[in-house]
């Protein structure tokens, strides 16, 4: 059930209409059946593995609630060993398994591969993360076990983020959930509009885009500038698929009374590594860095420790994405942006948005914001190949300039409707990039704005032609 | 009035208002013959019996497909050419198949002047299409001829259909073709639709019932028959609604031709078209040879479906991806086609099947090169 789908939508109408005649006790419960319809909609065979996953966590942090000294050890050990077991055996076993016998065919030692055919429940990464962050907070003591087991499965299979995030945290998401929520008017229409942008991303621009980018990366015989020009638009596609798919959660979610966290802030006007890791998917550079990095020392045992957490942090982070060798390459490029950011020019704070440059200092910053879009585009080189050889084929394209045919463009062209759409979204991303507000739009009148949704909703007729995709972070 | 109502109706009104301005903008556009591909993609939404009916109406539309491809029509001209033809010890092409057989030929004509090719074919034909002239032509056929049939990878999910108004929502060449369902034992049972003549299909407008007959044929065995591409006529009216129709249509038509696809009884009448062809053939004394187009569709495998058939029958064939990647979109022109160099290659290796199966007069290779 894609969210760009109709009969999401469909889905969504009847939970809506239920939701908004229950009392408080009831909505829980509706959602959380609603939840588990969702994902079954998925594959049936994978809610046991949510199911295994809440029981575990919610009885682990009961008994570390009351526990104490190295028995609240033990009982983390068995929450972080459950779920990141479960990682391994669905997501990594299979890869592990490939690597190990290529590696020992490499060193002259062939070994029997094991054929290992595990399917990849879906969003599987993302509800892990989120129940682990639960258990290691009540083990800090930062929050309280819950007993209502309920409640807790709720948090765990939330349907608007539960197949590709935003990872809350339960500090944030479960006291919304146990708190009574009122249907609020002005939610209900800010979360349409996200819902309504988060489609404009994903079917006018990220699906549209997908062909042209796919043709590119399946073909054996590219030139330079369709690389270049395949990596930009897969910057883009990238980009409209996960926010378009976390704009909609969280406009679905914030209908529904709930407040999921923000997951992206206009990620391609960053300037350096660091901003560019405050504004692209946030929920997991967070959760990275609350619960890995800081873990491992952060930034307390000096320059060098520094780096070398900020390298296990990053390529854990790509692993994260996929087992796959580009991604853990993807990982270990990011790790040596920000060790060198850092390295160059110290720890920065914050991001530029809400900051409106002026003169010669704006002029400077456009040129940093595409100058390090370049930089951001590499490493997405490295995240869409589909082989070693593919990289250091396209590596080799890009940087050979004067070989012949190097300009000719054989990528099939962009529909006109996506090219509007990515026109669009640069408006939207910059008001709210210059205006630091991410509702920058409820400063116009609203006859104005009703003319802008209505030009919206017409821009989504437009570009919806082609079929309907899978959002790439799906797979993750 | 609280904002839950108030904004909507705004947005309505907005909309409205944007279509209404979208709708004189594009009329005005049409009448001074300006906006081409912008009128083109709000066109291209308008529902299958609206865009027939424009075609009707408006014969000099540019990309006008009413009279296109009718079977009785060409197998008349067919017929005809074969009258005129000044009978010979030389073997003839006769080809079936479409717009990629057809270019490959004409290169392969080009390199070798004394080829006598004689093709028939529809935009995108399907195997059935193609398969139906093949058996419709069959007395305008020599012994000693070459007979060709393509197959194009796109264009076989149109063995579910039985007229490419159902399974090109964007261009509805109504042109009509039986469907093939493999039988109990070995054969082919054909379906041919009530409408087969254009003729016939100008008769539709006076004939409701007919028409009816047609449409619940279409929505009955038909299975690329799409509701959203044909209910409600009236919204074509609204660009917006177009626009809609479009999305819903084509995005339905997708799905149902992912199932045709995955239909083992359309993938065996596809084996049972290709040994069909090729025993008839060689019953009336000519050469068979299959030409597998895998264009940039991907799917399906034509070689994977039909390996075993074309081994078992010992039947001569170029497989296009045996020449070009069909994952390289350097090999193909906007529209979709090979570009012609591409065109080039693939008619060398054609020529090189048609001599390896000594399909031509020995007389010919002398004529070909004092052609040189």
């Amino acid at each position: 059930m894609l969210f760009s789908t109709l009969s999401f939508w469909l889905f969504f109408a009847v939970v809506f209409a239920t939701y908004a005649v229950l009392p408080h006790r009831w909505q829980n419960r509706m959602l959380l059946l609603a939840s588990y319809v969702f994902y079954a909609g998925w594959d049936w065979r994978f809610l046991g593995l949510i199911w295994l996953s809440t029981i575990i966590d919610y009885l682990v942090a009961l008994r570390m609630d009351r526990a104490t000294g190295p028995a609240r050890k033990r009982l983390l050990a068995v929450s972080i060993c459950a779920n990141l077991g479960m990682l391994c055996i669905f997501k990594y076993l299979g890869f592990f398994a490939d690597s190990f016998s290529d590696l020992m065919a490499a060193i002259g030692l062939p070994a029997d591969p094991l054929v290992l055919s595990i399917a990849l429940p879906v969003g599987i990464s993302f509800y892990t993360f989120q129940t682990m962050s639960y258990t290691i907070d009540v083990y800090r003591r930062q929050i309280a076990a819950r007993t209502n087991f309920l409640d807790f499965a709720l948090f765990v299979a939330f349907f608007p983020q539960l197949v590709a995030g935003p990872i809350e945290r339960a500090a944030n998401l479960l006291p919304e959930i146990e708190k009574p929520r009122i249907l609020r008017s002005d939610a209900i229409c800010r979360g349409a509009v996200l819902c309504l942008l988060g489609l404009v991303k994903k079917i006018v621009i990220a699906d549209a885009i997908a062909p042209s980018v796919n043709a590119i990366y399946a073909s054996p015989d590219p030139s330079g500038l369709d690389v270049i020009l395949a990596t930009w638009l897969f910057a883009i596609q990238i980009y409209c698929d996960f926010s378009g798919y976390t704009d909609i959660a969280r406009g679905v979610a914030k209908m529904l009374g709930f407040g999921l966290m923000r997951n992206f802030a206009q990620p391609y006007f960053a300037t350096d590594p660091q901003e560019f890791w405050r504004r692209w998917h946030i929920s997991l550079s967070t959760w990275l860095k609350d619960y890995l990095y800081i873990s491992l020392g952060g930034n307390r045992g000096g320059r060098l420790k520094t780096y070398r957490n900020l390298m296990a942090t990053m390529v854990l982070g790509g692993l994260w994405h996929g087992a796959a060798w580009n991604f853990v390459l993807w990982g270990a490029y990011q790790g040596l942006l920000l060790s060198a950011h850092r390295a160059l020019t110290g720890r920065r704070k914050g991001t530029s948005e809400g900051v409106a440059p002026s003169g010669w200092q704006f002029l400077r910053r456009v040129m940093a914001i595409a100058l390090f879009f370049q930089v951001v585009c590499y490493g997405w080189l490295l995240f869409r190949a589909v082989s070693f050889e593919q990289i250091a084929y396209f590596t080799t394209l890009i940087l050979s300039p004067a070989t012949p045919g190097w300009a000719t463009i054989s990528m099939p062209s962009v529909p006109v409707a996506a090219l509007l759409g990515m026109i669009f979204l640069f408006f939207w991303d910059a008001g709210t990039e210059w205006s630091g507000r991410v509702r920058f739009y409820l400063w116009f009148p609203a006859p104005i704005r009703g003319l802008g949704y209505a030009g919206m909703i017409y821009l989504l007729a437009f570009g919806a032609t082609t079929a309907p995709a899978s959002f790439i972070y799906f797979q993750f | 009035m609280s904002p839950l109502i108030r904004m909507p109706l705004m947005v309505l009104a907005a909309l409205v208002a944007l279509d209404l301005a979208a709708a004189g903008a594009l009329s005005v556009f049409e009448e001074k013959g300006i906006g081409g591909s912008l009128v083109n993609y709000f066109e291209y939404g308008r529902s299958t019996p609206g865009k027939i009916a424009k075609w009707q109406a408006e014969p000099d539309l540019p990309g006008n497909l009413y009279k296109v491809a009718w079977r009785p029509g060409a197998l008349k001209y067919s017929a005809e050419s074969f009258a005129k033809e000044v009978e010979g010890p030389k073997p003839v092409i006769r080809a079936y198949g479409m717009s990629f057989t057809d270019r490959i030929l004409s290169h392969a004509e080009t390199e070798r002047p004394s080829l006598a090719v004689d093709s028939m074919g529809g935009p995108g034909a399907s195997p059935n299409y193609v398969f139906a002239q093949f058996l419709d032509d069959r007395e305008n056929r020599r012994p000693g001829d070459v007979a060709i049939i393509g197959i194009l990878a796109s264009s076989v999910s149109g063995m579910g259909a039985m007229s490419n108004q159902t399974r090109v929502f964007e261009q509805p060449a109504p042109f009509t073709f039986p469907i093939f369902r493999p039988t109990g034992g070995h054969g082919l049972e054909r379906l041919d639709p009530i409408i087969e003549s254009l003729e016939a299909q100008n008769a539709l407008a006076q004939d409701p019932d007919r028409a009816r007959a047609w449409h619940a044929q279409l929505a009955e065995e038909d299975k690329l028959y799409s509701p959203f591409a044909y209910a409600l006529p009236w919204l074509d009216r609204s660009p917006f609604m177009r626009l809609v129709r479009r999305s819903l249509a084509t995005s339905d038509i997708s799905r149902r031709e992912v199932s045709v696809l995955g239909d083992p009884d359309m993938l065996e009448a596809l084996r049972r078209i290709v040994a069909s062809f090729a025993k008839i053939a060689r019953e009336d004394g000519q050469i068979p040879i299959v030409i597998l187009l895998q264009n940039r569709s991907g799917a399906p495998d034509l070689m994977a479906v039909l390996e075993n058939i074309l081994e078992e029958g010992d039947i001569p064939y170029l497989l296009t991806s045996d020449i070009v990647d069909p994952s390289n979109p350097s090999i193909f022109e906007g529209d979709g086609h090979f570009k012609p160099e591409v065109d080039a290659r693939l008619a060398t290796a054609f020529l090189d099947i048609l001599d390896r199966e000594n399909a031509l007069d020995p007389l010919r290779a002398d004529q070909d090169a004092a052609a040189r």
